[in-house]
């Protein structure tokens, strides 16, 4: 039987992967993978509990959290284009202008 | 006029505001106007205050934050009154004194809001309203230093700026901390002075809060060892920040010592006087011997007025009236004798493009005036009777003598040291031969320093022979405190150090 | 009566201050004369008063309050008794006198208005001193004096400093540096003493503290005694504050005779005169008071024996007089001090202003082995000199004579037998080196003609102005009996014992023998040349004596370069390198902190992903500890 601590522990684990892509790529769209892969890990873990608690609201989170990624995506994909025709690259490491 | 205090704080402001459609080349008699009407205002102020009544007077209230107990709350006693005065004498001395400085008209409007800000912290009974007042005092006074200042301003600026900061941080937690205990005693908020003068803090209480309290003034003061700011800031500010740096600023110290310490924490005053006693000693006698090693003219100036405030310091714990008046009328001729003082540098270094003792000798001889003019200001900062300087020193050292004739006789060698370095600079400066060719061409004042110094002249001498006007009031107002701190004190330690005039125990 | 009071007070003030508005122009003879007739005016009604005192008594007046601050009330309060009557008397005659004199000896002096308004200054806070009916108001006069002493001991301001060899006293500005601190260190005791005095009575009045002199502890009444004694002490110039007399007569000569012999420096014991009351019951600090006179009075006049500075040796007779006087206050026969007080600000005076012609007529020339022979060009000044100076040696019938054995009498009424031997031998002292300067300046060979002087005497005017003093310092002691008469109504009377009365006689003649023997052996060594002796000259008992015992250069080293050495230590090691060094330590650790952590900043978006990431997960393992514990 698959309970929610196989949901919670599959979120944790997407959750893991995410924020060690997020920590260790340099590429501005695979970064952009991995927060998606971390969103939908809370996504994973919102349904899940939702369904434990028989409470709609966390798949209503769920739902909201699909809405500000795709809508994320649109503006942040945008925004990648802008850079990359002006720099012609998506590395990070040449990003620093806010160097303090 | 009811709400002259208001007029009084908002007036420059308002003015200063003003003051930036005037054209440049009218600014200097704008000030002069402003800083003229303030003045008179002031001595209105004087003129319409009973002295015989000793508690606030002139009082507005105008709720603010009523849900946190903040309050638009002013009032004046004789311990403030005379603050006030000087205040706007000050001011209008420094603005008739401003010789040709760049951006004389910023230089004007930045004085202006620094009256605002230390008139306020005077008339303040509101602990919200005098810290906003105590803070907004330190930005134009950075702006004075960092802009038009020597060579190291922004260092002495930076410095000046966040050492007194840091020790007010310290003091408005101590005052968070008093509305908390006010509010959980009471059950509702306050930042009232005079509400917290009916709290009756336990003495474990008193004793952080004296110390929190005691850490702002100090710097303010400036208490050894929280004293090194100040040789830097008035080293390098121009001679207008010098002179209401020394005159006005440092007297919020030890102001805020007579107006807060002592009435909230008598019993905490009381059970401290030997640490503070002991600083101020070290105060006096060590920064008078520094005073001594000086090269620089107004370097000697800074320390000997650090040395002169620890008179007051001596006097303000004295915890008698005879002390705590002199120290708040040595105050006020320090204020006096000291911006004078840097007025009088301020001459010489618009001459001479340099303060340093050792470019001088023989002045006395080539600016008779001048020499004339100094001698007076000098003895009066020895303190020679018949002088402003001498009665305040004499009141303090005599009322703390009740406490320690000991450490009495370790802070009167003030007398000895303080004319120890004024002679010597007097004798390096205006004695001796003329030895620098630049020296034997130099002018003497002319009208418009001495329009600055004649009046100074004339109050350093008035009030030295007739104090009386002056001494008046704020003596009823400290018998009341003596008395109102004697009641309140919990310990009978405290009650019988806390001495009570017997004047006032007759008329009871 | 108040009328008159503030008459003689004022006058000399209004002199002062009409002739300070001319005090940057250039001489007018109108301030001379101006101060002087102000001076006389003020003289005038100091001898109505004393008239008026000695038909009706003591008058009292007030003019307004000074100080009012809790229990203290200080009028500015005036009160002429006869101790005061005789004191304003002898100040305002002697000063007229000096005015008057100063406008023939300052002729040619730029600061010549400059001058009067300073000396009329003096003889104000003078008056102040003596006038005065509470402590405060007598140290308002004190610290007058003082300064007023400041301003003409530095007159010559302009002269620059030299080598204590070239001139002991280094410059004037120095000089006056000198006795103003010194004097302050005793004002400091004298503060004391007045605090202890106000704390203990209340009041500073003189009548109330004396009325309560009684209620007090021993102690405490010593303790009063002792520090006021020092005030006393720097202002009389008594061991171990004297040096700055000595050095004082870098003034114009007038101010030395003024201040520095007739009237300021007696402050002190008309201080102890006054606090009478006060000493009479603690006559320990009395005897205490009458040693350190004894000895001042023989440690400055063996100063004087050697010494070659014409008024540097009356500076040192002066302070050897003073010594006389707090012998005498001292012992209890303060009616006795009082009238040495007055006889010798007489007879000194006098001498004082002959010193000034001489130096007048010597181009400033001090040294007396430059002189010699003087008598024949100035003989009025010779002859007022000489009066002078036998009066200093207590010669009959002078002045001299009546005071100055009337103490040796006290001294061996009281069985002080110790103190009457030195001041004996000390008036022995005194005659030796008062004539060895009168024979080396006015007699003997005519050394300055080698030096190329050419001596003329002074104006007329000036001569006659000085007759006053002359008379007086003759006639003055022949009204022993009737000073002693009047002034003991208000002063304890002094009698002798029967002992005393029997060995008056022989006590006299003893006196007078060693006076006559001192003049013998001057007249003897000096009144036909100069005779020196290099071998004892070279001597170390010589040295000793010519450098003031090296107590000057004691102080030196000892006081001024360690506290010079000390104060630069604090400043350049303690206040810069520790104070404001660790100031600015804190702020530099603050400031280096972030300068460190800034470099997290680094604008890497991975690297702030990283920061992030460590951060949430503190929190979250911080959250845990939290959740376990609760």
């Amino acid at each position: 039987m698959i309970g929610l601590s196989h949901y919670l522990i599959l979120s944790a684990i997407l959750f893991s992967i995410g924020l060690v892509g997020v920590i260790r790529r340099k590429n501005l769209l695979m970064l952009f993978f991995a927060t998606e892969i971390m969103l939908n890990a809370a996504n994973v873990a919102f349904a899940a509990i939702s369904s434990y608690y028989h409470d709609l609201s966390g798949q209503m989170f769920a739902f909201f959290i699909i809405a500000v990624a795709a809508s994320e995506v649109a503006v942040g994909l945008g925004l990648l284009i802008v850079l990359y025709k002006k720099y012609g690259t998506l590395d990070l490491d040449n990003y620093t202008m806010l160097e303090g | 006029m009811e709400n002259i205090l208001s007029v009084l704080i908002f007036f420059p402001l308002v003015a200063a505001l003003l003051g930036f459609v005037v054209r440049k080349e009218s600014i200097r008699v704008y000030g002069l106007t402003v800083a003229a009407i303030e003045f008179l205002l002031t001595l209105w102020l004087w003129f319409a205050f009973d002295p015989n009544n000793a508690g606030f007077q002139f009082i507005e209230y105008i709720p603010l934050v009523s849900d946190f107990g903040i309050n638009y709350y002013l009032g004046v006693d004789g311990i403030s009154l005379f603050l006030v005065v000087m205040t706007g004498l000050i001011t209008l001395i420094g603005i008739i004194g401003l010789g040709d400085v760049k951006r004389l008209k910023n230089m004007i409007l930045s004085l202006l809001v620094l009256e605002t800000a230390m008139v306020g912290v005077f008339v303040s009974l509101d602990a919200i309203v005098f810290y906003l007042f105590w803070e907004f005092s330190l930005v134009p006074m950075l702006y004075i230093i960092g802009y038009w200042g020597g060579e190291r301003r922004l260092y002495a600026a930076i410095k000046f700026f966040l050492y007194t900061f840091t020790g007010s941080l310290i003091m408005l937690v101590g005052m968070l901390y008093v509305a908390y205990i006010y509010q959980s005693v009471a059950g509702v908020w306050s930042f009232s002075i005079t509400d917290w003068y009916a709290l009756v803090l336990p003495i474990s209480v008193q004793k952080w809060l004296f110390w929190a309290f005691f850490i702002g003034f100090a710097i303010k003061v400036p208490m050894f060892p929280f004293h090194t700011w100040l040789p830097y800031a008035h080293g390098q500010a121009p001679t207008i920040g010098s002179v209401i740096l020394a005159a006005v600023l440092l007297k919020m110290g030890t102001y805020g010592f007579v107006r807060f310490s002592l009435p909230m924490f008598p019993d905490a005053s009381v059970a401290y006087i030997l640490p503070v006693a002991v600083l101020a000693i070290i105060m006096i006698i060590y920064t008078a011997m520094v005073a001594y090693a000086q090269e620089d003219m107004k370097q000697v100036i800074a320390y000997s007025s650090i040395s002169h405030m620890g008179v007051i310091i001596l006097g303000t714990f004295a915890m008698n009236a005879e002390g705590i008046t002199g120290s708040i009328f040595l105050m006020l001729s320090h204020g006096i004798v000291s911006g004078a003082l840097f007025l009088l540098v301020g001459v010489i270094y618009d001459r001479r493009h340099t303060k340093l003792m050792s470019e001088f000798g023989g002045l006395a001889a080539v600016m008779p005036k001048y020499a004339v003019i100094f001698g007076i200001m000098l003895m009066a900062s020895v303190g020679l009777p018949l002088t402003i300087g001498f009665v305040g020193e004499y009141l303090s050292l005599a009322g703390f003598f009740r406490i320690s004739p000991i450490m009495t006789l370790l802070g009167g060698t003030s007398i000895i040291l303080g004319a120890i370095y004024m002679l010597s600079l007097y004798k390096k400066s205006f004695f001796g031969p003329v030895t620098k060719e630049e020296n034997k061409k130099l002018t003497d004042l002319n009208g418009r320093e001495l329009a600055a110094l004649v009046p100074l002249v004339a109050i350093v001498i008035w009030l030295g022979v007739y104090p009386k006007p002056v001494l008046v009031p704020i003596d009823n107002s400290v018998k009341a405190l003596v008395t109102f701190m004697e009641e309140k004190a919990q310990t009978p330690e405290a009650k019988a150090i806390i001495h009570v005039s017997t004047s006032t125990k007759e008329a009871k | 009566m108040e009328t008159l009071i503030y008459t003689a007070l004022f006058a000399p003030l209004v002199g002062s201050l009409f002739a300070a508005m001319f005090g940057m122009s250039p001489k007018t003879l109108l301030t001379g004369v101006v101060t002087s007739l102000l001076l006389f005016v003020s003289f005038v009604a100091s001898v109505l008063l004393l008239q008026h005192v000695m038909a009706v008594g003591p008058v009292h007046a007030t003019l307004m309050d000074w100080i009012v601050a809790g229990d203290m009330r200080i009028p500015f309060g005036f009160s002429v008794d006869e101790v005061t009557a005789v004191m304003m008397v002898v100040v305002t005659l002697v000063s007229t006198v000096v005015h008057i004199y100063s406008n023939g000896y300052m002729e040619h002096d730029k600061g010549f208005n400059r001058f009067f308004s300073y000396l009329s200054a003096f003889v104000f806070s003078m008056l102040v001193l003596v006038m005065s009916d509470n402590f405060l108001g007598l140290f308002i006069g004190w610290e007058g004096v003082g300064v007023c002493s400041w301003l003409l001991i530095g007159f010559w301001y302009h002269r620059k400093d030299e080598s204590r060899d070239v001139n002991p006293s280094i410059s004037p500005a120095w000089a006056a540096n000198e006795a103003f601190i010194m004097n302050r260190i005793a004002d400091l005791g004298m503060l004391i003493g007045i605090f202890l005095i106000y704390w203990n009575v209340g009041s500073l009045q003189y009548d109330q503290v004396f009325a309560s002199v009684g209620q007090m502890s021993h102690g405490l009444l010593v303790a009063i005694g002792i520090f006021l004694f020092i005030g006393a002490m720097g202002k009389s110039a008594q061991f171990p504050l004297h040096t700055w007399l000595a050095d004082a007569m870098e003034g114009p000569t007038p101010v030395s005779a003024l201040i520095h012999a007739a009237t300021m420096v007696t402050a002190g014991v008309y201080l102890v005169i006054r606090a009478h009351p006060l000493y009479s019951a603690i006559p320990e600090v009395g005897y205490f008071i009458a040693v350190v006179g004894t000895f001042v009075a023989i440690f400055a006049a063996s100063m004087a024996l050697v010494n070659r500075d014409l008024k540097r040796i009356i500076a040192y007779s002066t302070l050897s007089q003073l010594g006389y006087m707090f012998a005498a206050a001292g012992l209890g026969a303060y009616w006795v001090a009082l009238f040495h007080l007055a006889a010798h600000a007489f007879f000194k005076a006098l001498l004082f202003l002959g010193a000034g012609n001489v130096m007048h007529a010597m181009h400033d020339e001090l040294d007396i082995f430059k002189m010699g022979g003087l008598k024949k060009v100035m003989g009025w000044t010779y002859a007022y000199m000489g009066i002078a100076s036998l009066a200093l040696a207590g010669i009959w019938p002078l002045a001299g004579f009546y005071s100055k054995d009337t103490i040796l009498e006290v001294a061996f009424n009281e069985h002080t037998y110790g103190i009457w031997f030195v001041l004996w031998l000390t008036a022995g002292l005194t005659a030796f080196y008062s004539f060895r300067l009168v024979f080396l300046t006015f007699w003997s060979d005519e050394r300055y003609k080698e030096y190329g002087f050419h001596p003329h005497e002074v104006q007329k005017y000036v001569l006659w102005a000085m007759a006053p003093l002359a008379i007086l310092a003759v006639i003055f002691g022949w009204w022993k009996e009737e000073f002693m008469a009047f002034v003991t109504r208000l002063l304890p009377a002094y009698e002798m014992n029967e002992h005393t009365h029997h060995m008056l006689g022989v006590l006299i003649v003893v006196t007078l023998a060693i006076a006559i023997g001192g003049i013998v052996v001057a007249y003897l060594m000096y009144h036909k040349r100069l005779r020196r002796n290099p071998k004892i000259e070279a001597s170390l008992p010589y040295r000793i004596l010519s450098n003031q015992y090296y107590i000057p250069v004691f102080y030196d080293k000892a006081f001024a370069k360690p506290y010079a050495e000390l104060s630069d230590i604090a400043w350049k090691e303690i206040d810069m390198q520790v104070v404001d060094a660790t100031v600015d330590g804190i702020a530099k650790i603050v400031e280096e902190s972030g300068d460190e952590s800034r470099k997290m900043q680094n604008g890497n978006l991975s690297d702030y992903l990283k920061w992030m990431a460590a951060g949430a997960l503190i929190l979250a393992v911080l959250a845990l500890v939290a959740a376990l514990k609760s």
